[in-house]
């Protein structure tokens, strides 16, 4: 971190910075230049340390209430029957979805080669891996006794007792740990080349040979490359299907159950929309501060924003799209229970919701239709807040108003979060900002490697050279 | 005892030709170190396909398989039986082959990967320089002592910033 060499004074902004066809990053000259910038942004700030200790904070009140929960028992979480799931299941659910926008730009956008995804894909990655890290608690902070939680890992016992298979709870486990695996290990092997440039620049013996052992002895020889693009592409082409399973089978938790609201067809496509649009809303939400407080502005230019709002426009559209044949379906079906489960969500009780999740999901979207604004990294930023706001709330309007308006007139009901709930909602968000806030400053933020193969090489004078291959 | 000849390049068309020349004339071994992956060096030196793949095949096809199985034998085994229905059916285990066959498949192609790359590897090896993950290409030779002046008489004649011997 500290010990890096320090950036070199020539570092002024760079002008002009118009991509080109055969010239996609066009500020950026050499390889030396790439190794120099985006080594730099390992260097602590006092900014730095300040979000970290916030994070740290936010986290630390999180394990509070959980360790409070754990004493009282979930009676505290705001649970009262029948609406037995709440914030955890949301959050759980939002947290899932954030990860797929990551695997998306990471592992999608490489088999289908859109170079926009260049310089944004390690931060979208890393973003992944850490969110389903997050996801992956809720299930165990929603139980009564989380010590047990291991009982869903179908492991030889003395007990004979093994997970129900049918059970979409149990796909659930095979699907997040299949999911945080791979994704890891995508993220690290991508890692392994710019863990050695670290290696190569580090100056601290301790921390060297930390990264030496961290890159394997990497070398850089034809021989390592050739394997690592092997590797790489067939790491890519699992991740695509699993993106596309992984929401599927978090919206069989729902789909599979006979609740109003809940027992539809179209929530594997309709969840796996809506996952990669958060994920999109979060990539935004992290990338646009730290393209400014790195100076990465020749980097992730604002070409990369604007394909990325119109990803973002168009998962929007699907999304809305969603929504509005799930009131289709309702009226079409004729089932009284889900029209009027249909009308409480939004005319009845849980209007609020709804419409905070109609707003920042279908209508403000829809300013992206605007090149400008497509280009405003200002209000792609305000607007990425909105979408994670409504994309929490669509997972809230989903569970609650599904559980609190069943058959029975006794199963009609209100949910209150309590100060546990929130506390531990805003716990998760600690714990993910946590993580990244250390990668950012200890792995580079930008992929060397990827950048240097965009750069067009070194040529000896007299000859021609095009750019990347 | 096998020696070697290592020539460092700034510009990537000096090295595909030193390369290219070292080939024609068999001085030995070519092992090219780059900052970055570039199929420049690919076409130069014409290495075999990589058989990653392989693995990836066959550790998916075992994933699959094996996410069938255990599911199968342990709801015959510890059957939860439910009137009218299959104590095993396929639909919902397909899930568990389609996991397992990712998990299983992806960790078996990291595997190969690692075996074939020949890392995690201890030590550095004599033709490594750090300058080649900055913004300089190595050409590594490695050839019969009686060759090391052919090596390094080629290496040179393209434009090497430096070329030094080592064994």
């Amino acid at each position: 971190m500290a010990t890096l060499a320090p950036p070199s004074p020539h570092d002024a902004p760079h002008r002009p910075n118009i991509a080109a066809a055969g010239q996609p990053l066009p500020a950026i000259r050499d390889y030396e230049q790439v190794d120099r910038e985006i080594l730099a942004t390992l260097r602590p700030t006092k900014g730095w340390f300040a979000l970290l200790l916030v994070a740290v904070a936010c986290l630390g009140l999180g394990i509070a209430a959980w360790m409070y929960q754990i004493q009282q028992g979930l009676g505290v979480a705001g649970y009262n029957p029948p609406v037995m799931w709440g914030v955890y299941i949301i959050t759980f659910v939002f947290w899932i979805g954030i990860g797929h926008a990551g695997t998306l730009i990471s592992a999608i956008l490489f088999l289908f080669r859109a170079g926009f995804r260049t310089t944004i894909y390690r931060c979208a990655e890393a973003m992944t891996v850490f969110a389903v890290m997050t996801a992956g608690l809720f299930p165990i902070l929603h139980l009564g006794r989380p010590w047990k939680f291991f009982w869903l890992v179908p492991y030889p016992n003395w007990r004979f007792i093994w997970p129900q298979f049918k059970s979409p709870l149990v796909w659930d486990v095979f699907a997040i740990s299949t999911y945080l695996t791979i994704s890891a290990t995508f993220l690290f092997i991508g890692l392994i080349p710019d863990i050695a440039t670290l290696r190569d620049r580090e100056r601290n013996p301790v921390k060297k040979r930390i990264l030496s052992a961290l890159s394997f002895g990497w070398r850089n020889s034809e021989r390592e490359w050739r394997h690592f693009a092997r590797a790489y592409l067939f790491l890519a082409a699992f991740s695509t299907p699993l993106v596309l399973s992984v929401h599927s089978v978090v919206s069989f938790d729902f789909a599979m159950s006979l609740v109003p609201g809940w027992h539809t067809t179209i929530f594997a496509p309709y969840f796996v929309a809506g996952a990669i649009f958060s994920g999109m809303g979060m990539v935004f939400t992290i990338i646009i501060p730290i393209r400014k407080f790195f100076r990465l502005e020749h980097y992730v230019t604002l070409n990369v924003m604007d394909a990325g709002a119109k990803l973002t426009l168009f998962t929007s559209l699907v999304v809305g799209c969603a929504y509005l044949v799930e009131f289709f379906i309702a009226w079409y079906g004729a089932v009284p229970v889900e029209q009027d489960y249909f009308w409480n969500r939004l005319f009845g009780q849980w209007w609020w919701a709804a419409w905070i999740m109609l707003t920042c999901n279908m209508i403000l979207p829809l300013s992206l239709f605007s090149q400008r604004l497509r280009r405003n990294p200002a209000w792609l930023w305000i607007l990425s807040l909105f979408i994670n706001l409504g994309m929490w709330f669509e997972r809230f309007v989903i569970i609650v108003p599904g559980l609190s308006h069943e058959y029975e007139p006794w199963q009609w009901s209100g949910y209150i979060p309590t100060w546990v709930d929130y506390s531990i909602l805003l716990g998760s968000f600690g714990w993910f900002f946590m993580w990244f806030l250390l990668f950012i400053k200890n792995l580079p933020v930008v992929a060397i490697t990827e950048v240097k193969e965009i750069v067009p090489p070194k040529v000896r004078a007299g000859h021609r050279h095009g750019g990347g291959h | 005892m096998m020696q070697g000849m290592l020539g460092a390049f700034r510009e990537i068309d000096a090295a595909v030709a030193a390369i290219e020349d070292l080939k024609e004339r068999k001085v030995g071994a070519i092992t090219v170190f780059t900052p970055a992956p570039r199929h420049e060096f690919e076409h130069a030196l014409k290495p075999p396909r990589s058989p990653v793949r392989r693995y990836t095949l066959i550790g998916a096809l075992s994933g699959a398989v094996f996410g069938y199985w255990i599911a199968i034998w342990a709801s015959e085994s510890w059957p939860l039986v439910v009137g009218g229905k299959a104590v095993s059916t396929w639909v919902p285990y397909t899930i568990f082959s389609f996991e397992l066959m990712v998990l299983i498949g992806g960790l078996s192609t990291v595997a190969g990967f690692f075996i074939h790359a020949r890392i995690p590897r201890v030590t550095m090896t004599v033709g490594y320089d750090p300058r080649f993950s900055a913004g300089h290409y190595g050409v590594w030779v490695q050839c019969a002592p009686e060759k090391l002046r052919d090596a390094e008489a080629i290496l040179r004649r393209y434009g090497a910033e430096e070329v030094r011997g080592a064994e």
